[in-house]
């Protein structure tokens, strides 16, 4: 255990100028890269971890931090202004952020977006700093039978969100799944689907597909649509209503349910390596809308839609740190960028990481809860900033948005290579957003699928070839009843109350069109 | 002109021969240098290379440029070096066998072998190490062999091919039957072996907090010789089974480049090597000593490296 000297020590530390100042500046450059189409705060991460090398560590590792906090704030912010999600976790917010934004409310959903990111952050950093030994034994348990029978589970779950034909849902998941299979196989390391290009060999960038066929294809697409109708503002004018431009306690307080749930879903996603944001994010806006006695204003700008996605996706963050200090094992790619700043600082996290530099640890943890109060603050100012902004003409938003994109993704994928794909899967997003097919089930299959394929293969070897051994674990058996639970459930609720109408990234504000 | 620019490539290739990289000051670059990392940025492989990179700026006043170029473990950055016109100032970082399993297992389809560039050094090598838990009721790979006998069949993790052929070599030569199961990465493998998943596992710096903790053990050494902070430990081919892989960081440049430029710049990195600087991101990154092996041992780790990863696959 710990000394109690040694804590207070540890968050004593934060109290410095240095880290204050440099967990602020993480924050602000979190939520800027995350709120810019086509930069993240993982490729932010990437560039600064070399920079970092000559500051003292606590400022660094807490600097790296506040980036990767910041930026969850921030990626919600073009999802919701302009529905042109930078990385897949936001799509989830944009279902219902987006509608909202276009009835003249994008000061309330962003801010809801924020209050709810926050909290659900500031949950999983809790769980991490009170329990997080216990925990990480716990999910050590979850081997790769387990997390094949979590992922069958999550995809059960998700299913509910298919859209309004089961069957385009179905074609829209498996042509993900196709396209994630590009690249070296998880087992034999054998090259699949390349054609000769090498650049492909490691997959295709997560950042390529997502910002073409969630961002490109969504500006290209509202581009056609206001042709000739120069000098209009991307959002609907502020009607004035001050209402509008607030969340009031009595609407955040009747999200409790809604945040405790994405809440939890995305602290015990984090501390399991590998899920990730995404599948928590849409995980907790199914269930929710399942949930919900009014399933049907989901997609039409419910703010719970807002507070379920983006407390699961912020939670992950926190949590992700459970497995990544305990046992040194990172859950996400930003987690693994913060285990390289630890090994740059001469220091490898795991199981002597709390007794050899316990006042490191505790100041981090120190630094992670002043980084989610000034995340709050520097939010609340950013926000009213990124409204103002995207109220500028079409014309010179759009135009900014696609330069953006493409820049960030000629950085993130070292290239023009990675442009490439880019603009094949805008072309492809607009394609599928043509004929009706979910862009948003696409990518959750695509990201989910490489995780899913490694986990089958070590299932598999583990089991001996033999999947029907799967009983020896009874954790998995309980998750693949409950899959099948809920895919009934799901299919005779679509039954009853006829199609699902939530626009998955569909015919997205086309409801709304219809009304002005 | 043409005639007195080749005489001096010779004599400059002479010098170099004869070990006296005298010209090595005569060469300055007219531009930036670049550095292709054949990783993603963050990685080991990357930090190490930034670090570099800073050193060889500090010391020579150089501009030096750094990109990363991930994809194959390097074979996409090697693929592309080899396709640029011979510049001088373009340098490629990587690792040796995920290369060299390429070039044996598919060489045909890529468009450069060895003799494709011109190596300037290496960096640090990485120790592979197989690592158990340490309540595994075996201590060596001899023990381990035999309890995976009495047992039927015993699961271990390997993250990339070279491992499981040495796995395969090891069921081979005993005819004992192991479940490989491929991790991504040696934190996975941390990971599962932690959690009781699998017995034993490949790891290459991720155990060592565990080493210090007393929970786990190293069963062997995947190298070709022991490991330097486990000397009592002997290698594969020690435990009787003839199979080894080694991973050298190292960087080439295109072959045809000026051996002024290639002197001068392998000069400057072995320098920089040579600092405290690398010296301690290496230590952090693969928990072993800084190495320059020199342009022709760098030359020689890869065909002898070829020759080794030939063989594995042969089998």
């Amino acid at each position: 255990m710990v000394d109690l000297s040694v804590i207070l020590a540890g968050f004593g530390d934060v109290f410095t100028p240095m880290t204050l100042l440099f967990i602020l500046f993480g924050v602000v450059l979190g939520q800027f890269v995350g709120a810019v189409p086509g930069i993240g705060p993982v490729m932010a991460m990437a560039i600064a971890i070399p920079f970092t090398f000559g500051l003292d560590p606590l400022a660094a590792i807490a600097f790296l931090v506040g980036v990767n906090k910041g930026g969850l704030v921030g990626g919600a912010v073009p999802a919701i202004l302009m529905n042109t999600p930078g990385t897949p976790d936001a799509a989830a917010t944009a279902l219902d952020g987006y509608p909202l934004a276009r009835q003249g409310k994008p000061i309330k959903a962003t801010k809801m977006a924020l209050f709810s990111s926050v909290s659900g952050d500031t949950f999983s950093d809790i769980v991490l700093i009170t329990v997080s030994a216990p925990l990480a034994i716990l999910a050590l348990k979850m081997g790769p039978v387990e997390i094949v029978a979590l992922m069958i589970f999550a995809f059960s779950v998700i299913s509910g969100l298919m859209g309004e034909s089961l069957i385009k849902g179905v074609i829209a998941a498996a042509l993900g799944l196709m396209f994630s299979f590009v690249g070296a196989d998880p087992e034999s390391f054998t090259p699949r689907l390349m054609f000769g290009y090498w650049d492909l060999y490691d997959g295709l960038a997560l950042t390529s597909v997502a910002i073409g066929m969630l961002a490109i294809s969504e500006i290209l697409r509202r581009m056609t649509e206001s042709f000739g109708q120069a000098g209009q503002g991307v959002l609907a004018p502020d009607n004035g209503n001050p209402e509008d431009r607030r969340v009031s306690w009595a609407e955040f307080w009747s999200c409790r349910f809604t945040l405790l749930r994405g809440a939890t879903l995305g602290t015990i996603l984090g501390a399991l390596p590998g899920i990730g944001s995404t599948a928590a994010a849409f995980m907790s806006y199914a269930t929710t809308k399942a949930a919900s006695k009014d399933p049907d204003s989901f997609g039409r700008g419910n703010i719970q839609g807002i507070a379920a996605t983006e407390s699961a996706n912020s939670a992950v963050v926190g949590a992700n740190l459970i497995p990544l200090l305990t046992l040194g094992i990172p859950g996400s790619v930003t987690a693994a960028l913060i285990i390289s700043a630890f090994m740059i600082h001469g220091m490898q996290p795991g199981p002597l990481l709390f007794e050899t530099q316990g006042r490191l640890v505790y100041g981090l943890f120190g630094a992670m809860i002043i980084a989610n109060f000034l995340n709050l603050w520097v939010g609340q100012l950013g926000l009213r900033i990124w409204v103002k902004v995207v109220s500028a003409p079409e014309s010179v938003i759009f135009s900014s948005a696609l330069l953006l994109c493409f820049v960030g993704v000629a950085m993130a994928t070292n290239g023009i290579f990675g442009i490439v794909i880019m603009l094949i899967f805008a072309a492809l997003g607009i394609l599928m957003h043509s004929f009706g097919y979910s862009m948003v089930i696409f990518i959750i299959a695509f990201f989910l699928g490489p995780q899913f394929e490694k986990s089958l293969a070590q299932a598999l070897a583990l089991l001996d070839g033999n999947l029907l051994r799967i009983y020896t674990s009874p954790v998995a058996l309980a998750l693949l009843v409950l899959s099948v639970i809920s895919v009934f459930w799901f299919v005779s609720r679509r039954t009853n109350a006829k199609a699902d109408t939530t626009n998955l990234g569909v015919p997205d504000g086309e409801v709304l069109d219809q009304k002005r | 002109m043409k005639l007195k620019s080749k005489l001096v490539a010779l004599g400059a290739a002479a010098l170099l021969a004869f070990g006296a990289p005298a010209t090595a000051q005569d060469w300055g670059p007219s531009e930036p240098l670049t550095i292709l990392i054949g990783f993603g940025a963050g990685g080991s492989t990357d930090t190490m290379g930034r670090v570099l990179a800073d050193q060889i700026a500090e010391q020579t006043g150089w501009n030096v440029v750094v990109e990363n170029r991930p994809g194959g473990g390097g074979v996409a950055m090697f693929t592309s070096l080899s396709q640029m016109p011979v510049d001088n100032h373009t340098i490629g970082m990587g690792v040796g066998i995920p290369v060299l399993v390429q070039l044996v297992e598919r060489g045909d389809q890529l468009p450069f072998d060895l003799d494709s560039f011109d190596y300037l050094g290496t960096i640090a090598t990485a120790e592979l190490a197989l690592v158990a838990s340490a309540d595994a009721p075996f201590d060596d790979l001899e023990g381990m062999i035999a309890y995976a006998q009495e047992q039927g069949t015993l699961p271990v993790a390997t993250m990339a091919p070279p491992q499981v052929l040495m796995m395969n070599a090891a069921q081979r030569e005993s005819g004992a039957e192991f479940n490989l199961v491929t991790a991504e990465g040696g934190a996975e493998v941390i990971q599962l072996i932690l959690g009781g998943q699998v017995l034993a596992g490949f790891a290459s710096g991720e155990h060592f907090p565990y080493l210090e903790s007393g929970d786990m053990k190293v069963i062997a050494s995947a190298n070709a010789n022991r490991l330097s902070y486990a000397p009592d430990t002997p290698t594969f081919i020690e435990s009787g089974v003839d199979a080894y892989v080694d991973a050298v960081f190292f960087l080439a440049m295109r072959d045809g480049t000026d051996p002024a430029a290639a002197a001068a710049i392998a000069a400057a990195i072995d320098a920089a090597v040579q600092s405290e600087a690398v010296a301690e991101i290496v230590r952090n990154a693969v928990q072993g000593p800084a190495v320059n092996l020199g342009p022709e041992g760098a030359r020689m780790m890869m065909v002898n490296g070829l020759e080794n990863a030939q063989r594995l696959f042969q089998n």
